[in-house]
């Protein structure tokens, strides 16, 4: 089994609440923290489909089916992997606790095995699947984790943009910073630089496509582009459904072990 | 009477597609040749088939898994691994049929998973859903959030099966004079009261997982009963009968997080194993004693390498030095460790691996290192070694084994 780990797949990592925030008295921080804090639905079911292209135009696809629900204190998720098929039946748990400082508890179903483990939710930088996100990226990285400052506003493919700079507060961060297009009247992260140590362009992360969902804005078509490997990640999220009311007994190792 | 079979099965494939059942599996090709000996003998040249088909329904569901190992001297292995059906209800499951059941926190060693017996064809070198056999029998599973019941019952009783004589992997028992055998008590009658019974309580949370389990079932390994029998000449003869006794136990496992280890552990108490002594005259050659079986164990990940390993031993309790020894027991106590370390790259289609079992008793071990890649989403290619080391022991009597191997495996 591959070097995976339960995280949020989600693919709702900017987006927004507030929209009083007038762009004369906004700064880096209230940008970002009304991305991070816009609701997002309290439950959701997807289908996942991450396409891999290497620098040689092979393709790899990997399908998950997805389910997530927020219960207040704690977000719970659980992943089935449908393709490729050696993975297929696989399961992963996550549940991610608002309380600081307090880890995400994360189980994997293996079927050949018939065994769900616990596993580390330590390693956010590993790379998902193969795939060019990380664990980190996917996930919900909160604002107090960075520096933000607006750099500039400007527009881009025809939204009114902040461009606002993020410099980790942790110098071991795998990202020395990462630069973020965010729509001004829509508060979502259109576009992501990220920079590696050496502050050299590592990744761009773009966003191709969001819908209106029950009222929620929702990404659900972005590419994340490794310009040093020539590497290419395709999500693409589908059959979106939003507050149907998952009932909290999907988030068990019964669910885990029997399937979608 | 053909035609009629012959519509029968047209009619019973085309409902069963036209239901969309789900079928998945791999083809395989396996060659494997021994380095150890100096003859580059291919002892493994084998095709297999594995075929998963399943069906879910709201309520129910079932699974029916054949494989067939196809050798090189063109034989034909079937198993059918498992063939089992599913009810679910609000509270609780049933799975009744043959099904491989799977418990506990170790990876690699049975300490708290027994209720599968294992398959010993290849040693443990298969993976382990090939090492474990499908049971017969029924599971109930009862469902409180994320806390578990599950009670276990098998009306028929499977014994570990071991290598086939002529296999490179056959184990022979020695004996102080050459014995002759008595098979007539070895098999277990499948009735009611020679059924095994085993319940599980197990718990998820957001601190630890748990399990605790007990266990009334028949030692899996049959123990060797000594007489002595005169023949028509008046010498006296060993007779040497297997026989499978009962066995119990207790026990229980776990795993949780601190910081970036995962730290596991599971142990079981086995009351009144029977252990072969070296005095054949005396209780058929037999002592009953109790054991302890434990795991120590963590994860974690450095340098971007995922590392895990273990610490095993085994405590024979009230230990006396008639017990003989053998590879799963050497003394009072076996100690022994596990070491695996992964490394994935270009983007996870190549691994590299390193597992390795050592038994600090016998001073042997197996060392396994593997290369996997993702040829593409379908096919996946295997280079590996199985290095024996020692001159005893459960890996050093394979010292001559020592191997190299490739698979291709197509996943569909």
């Amino acid at each position: 089994m591959k070097n995976l780990k339960i995280l949020s797949i989600t693919l709702i990592i900017f987006l927004f609440a507030n929209t009083s925030i007038f762009s004369q008295s906004v700064t880096g921080l209230q940008v970002v923290e009304n991305v991070y804090n816009r609701p997002v639905g309290e439950d959701m079911t997807a289908d996942l489909t991450m396409t891999l292209i290497n620098s040689s135009g092979k393709e790899r696809v990997r399908t998950i089916k997805q389910f997530s629900r927020d219960f207040g204190e704690i977000e719970k998720k659980i992943m089935f992997f449908v393709k490729p098929a050696d993975v297929k039946n696989t399961s992963f748990m996550t549940w991610g606790y608002d309380e600081e400082g307090k880890d995400d508890d994360q189980w994997i179903y293996l079927p050949a095995l018939k065994k769900t483990k616990r596993i580390s939710s330590d390693s956010k930088s590993d790379y998902f699947m193969g795939s060019d996100f990380t664990y980190d990226d996917l996930g919900d990285r909160h604002p107090t984790q960075d520096t933000h400052t607006i750099l500039r506003e400007e527009e881009l493919n025809g939204e009114a943009c902040y461009v606002v700079e993020s410099i980790p507060k942790d110098e071991d961060y795998m990202y020395s910073k990462t630069i973020t297009w965010i729509i001004k009247d829509k508060w979502i992260g259109l576009k992501k630089d990220f920079y590696d140590e050496d502050e050299d362009l590592l990744k761009t992360l773009t966003v191709e496509k969001y819908e209106d969902i029950k009222g929620f804005l929702i990404i659900s078509h972005t590419e994340m582009k490794n310009v040093q490997k020539n590497h290419k990640t395709i999500m693409e999220l589908k059959n979106i459904e939003i507050n149907t009311g998952i009932s909290k007994s999907k988030f068990t190792e019964r669910i885990m072990t029997r399937g979608i | 009477m053909r035609k009629i079979f012959l519509i029968m099965l047209i009619t019973f494939s085309y409902s069963i597609f036209a239901q969309s059942v789900d079928f998945s599996g791999y083809v395989r090709n396996y060659p494997g040749m021994l380095v150890g000996n100096g003859s580059n003998d291919f002892v493994i040249l084998q095709n297999t088939f594995n075929l998963n088909i399943e069906k879910s329904f709201d309520n129910s569901s079932f699974k029916v898994n054949p494989m067939i190992y196809h050798n090189y001297s063109d034989s034909l292995y079937f198993r059918l691994r498992e063939a089992y059906i599913d009810l679910y209800f609000d509270n609780f499951d049933l799975r009744v049929g043959k099904q491989q059941i799977v418990w506990g926190k170790a990876d690699g060693v049975f300490i708290t998973d027994i209720v599968s017996p294992k398959d010993l064809f290849e040693f443990l070198l298969p993976e382990f859903d090939e090492i474990r056999i499908g049971v017969e029998g029924a599971k109930f599973n009862y469902y409180v959030g994320n806390n578990t019941f599950e009670i276990v019952w098998l009306p028929v009783f499977t014994p570990t099966k071991f290598a086939a004589p002529n296999s490179v992997w056959a184990v022979t028992p020695t004996f102080p004079i050459t014995p002759t055998f008595d098979r007539s008590k070895l098999r277990v009658q499948s009735s009611l009261e020679n059924s095994e019974l085993f319940l599980k309580y197990s718990a998820l949370t957001e601190y630890i997982d748990y399990e605790i389990m007990g266990g009334y079932m028949w030692d899996d390994d049959p123990t060797m009963f000594s007489s002595f029998v005169p023949d028509s000449a008046g010498s006296m003869n060993l007779v040497i009968s297997p026989e499978h006794k009962r066995l119990s136990l207790v026990g229980g496992s776990f795993s949780t997080t601190l910081g970036p280890l995962v730290v596991r552990g599971e142990s079981a108490f086995y009351f009144g194993k029977y252990f072969n002594t070296n005095n054949p005259t005396i209780n058929q050659g037999v002592v009953q004693k109790d054991y302890i079986h434990y795991m120590v164990g963590t994860d974690f990940n450095l340098f971007d390498v995922n590392f895990s390993m273990q610490f095993i031993q085994k405590v024979i309790m009230d230990y006396e030095d008639i017990i003989v020894s053998n590879q799963l027991f050497n003394g009072e106590y076996s100690n022994m460790m596990t070491f695996l370390a992964r490394y994935s790259m270009l983007n996870e289609t190549l691994d590299l691996e390193l597992f390795s079992y050592y038994d600090f008793e016998f001073d042997d071990a197996l060392i396994r290192p593997r290369m996997l890649y993702d040829f593409s989403d379908t096919i996946n290619l295997q280079f590996g070694a199985n290095i024996f080391t020692g001159t005893e022991g459960m890996f050093g009597q394979y010292n001559k084994n020592d191997m190299i191997y490739g698979k291709i495996i197509y996943s569909f």
